[in-house]
């Protein structure tokens, strides 16, 4: 493993430099996982195409009030596009949400729409919600495809979290499938899809073979890497960034 | 006397050669270390919830997922705490620091969650469970990038880096098995 040596007075500059780095206000609370959401197809990998939402799905956090799925602004407007084939869950007509929530805001409400109309409303009278959120809402008279907007309305703030929820009540005529089957286009990828940077150069080392991401190794396995022989510590499957030379708790260099 | 003064010659060029070899010099800033700490805090989190999942979870898949997130922040948390004593800075970052209010929640567990994970049964185990998991690894994310866009020291940029890429596979997985 490669020490570098930092210079204290450099540490110092740095340290100095970055206290003035402009922080970004919080902006990660929560969404509907289940049925799944618009910003958690985009995040699941079943719809393509959606931009940064993907890495935040529990940021769609805008002024309480608004009636779109980006809560109104210039952020994650992808949510809105109705053009975009987003899956509707099949359900029946008392649908559970579950929401995934990544800060506890005091809460007011929680709110249920179908196009403007409020179908229901969950007062929370400010306490903070639990470790999970899930709510049964009653959609008696509703049919086909239809937009749920489910709005999250923060007790100490002026803002809310948007969650637009597409489903199909009776489901019969719905073509995206009822199971959770994400649209082919992005494959979910099951195994993280590792980079290697400089992929190591093939070798003939008898009883050795080169290492690779996605492999299962066991202590006392061989492989070479960059050209070097390294022996493995302990059992673990290998990832990019976890290459030998870098990552002394589990190879050894022989 | 001429051999006392050879081998100290000899021990010296050692030395110099030893101190020498080396002299790349990289350098961290304090988004570096507001990473590192944040990120074994959040570590710290999820392996609460992952321990328990690996163990109780009715759905293997959640089993498998949670014993791999184990074994992957146990590494990882291992290159975290090497750089944040090589650079002599604290392990757990301080509470109340400014700097780390806008990024991510620190202490997205509250007192009760565990117990209250412990004590759910079947389905509700397993939804809880995934739900707590994506909570964490959601707030996760939000670090990592901090680090990808803030960081300086490129081993720690290329480990934030590679974990985003290895979380967000873990996002999928678990958002699947919420929709599920």
């Amino acid at each position: 493993m490669k020490r570098r040596f930092t210079l204290p007075a450099l540490t110092v500059a740095a340290v100095t430099g970055s206290m003035f780095v402009a922080v970004s206000p919080a902006s990660a609370h929560g969404y509907i996982s289940s049925p799944p959401s618009r910003q958690a197809n985009c995040a699941s990998g079943a719809v393509s195409g959606c931009g940064d939402i993907v890495y935040e799905p529990q940021s769609v956090e805008q002024p309480k009030g608004s009636t779109q799925c980006n809560g109104g602004g210039s952020r994650f407007t992808v949510l809105n596009d109705n053009s975009k084939n987003w899956p509707a869950a099949s359900v029946g007509s008392s649908v559970t949400f579950n929401w995934v929530i990544t800060a506890r805001h005091r809460t007011s409400t929680w709110e249920y729409f179908i196009g403007n109309r409020l179908v229901a409303s969950f007062n929370d009278n400010g306490a903070q919600p639990g470790a999970t959120k899930t709510h049964t809402v009653n959609f008696s008279g509703y049919s086909g495809r239809q937009t749920v907007l489910a709005r999250w309305n923060v007790a100490d703030t002026v803002n809310a979290f948007y969650s637009c929820v597409d489903v199909n009540f009776g489901g019969a005529t719905n073509p995206t499938p009822t199971t959770p089957g994400p649209t082919p286009t992005t494959p979910a990828p099951t195994t993280p899809a590792p980079t290697t940077p400089t992929p190591p150069p093939a070798t003939t080392n008898p009883g050795s073979t080169t290492w690779a991401a996605g492999t299962a190794y066991k202590a006392g396995d061989r492989v070479t890497y960059a050209g070097r022989s390294y022996q493995c510590r302990q059992a673990h499957t290998a990832i990019s960034g976890w290459e030998p030379p870098y990552v002394a708790a589990l190879w050894t260099a022989v | 006397m001429r051999r006392a003064a050879g081998g100290l010659l000899l021990l010296l060029v050692l030395l110099l050669s030893g101190c020498g070899g080396d002299t790349e010099v990289a350098a961290h800033n304090d988004t570096d270390v507001m990473f590192l700490q944040m990120a074994l805090e959040q570590i710290g989190e999820g392996e609460q919830v992952a321990a328990v999942a690996e163990k109780s979870a009715v759905n293997p898949e959640i089993r498998t997922l949670a014993a791999e997130l184990r074994g992957q922040w146990q590494v990882e948390s291992a290159r975290m705490r090497d750089w944040l004593a090589a650079w002599k800075q604290p392990v757990t970052a301080p509470s109340a620091s400014e700097l780390h209010a806008g990024h991510g929640a620190l202490h997205a567990l509250q007192d009760g969650d565990i117990a209250g994970l412990r004590a759910a049964k079947g389905t509700d185990f397993d939804r809880i469970a995934v739900a707590l998991l994506l909570g964490n690894l959601h707030n996760t994310m939000e670090t990592l990038r901090m680090e990808a866009t803030g960081g300086a020291y490129p081993e720690v940029k290329n480990l934030a880096q590679s974990m985003s890429t290895t979380r967000q596979g873990q996002i999928q997985r678990l958002l699947a098995l919420a929709a599920g």
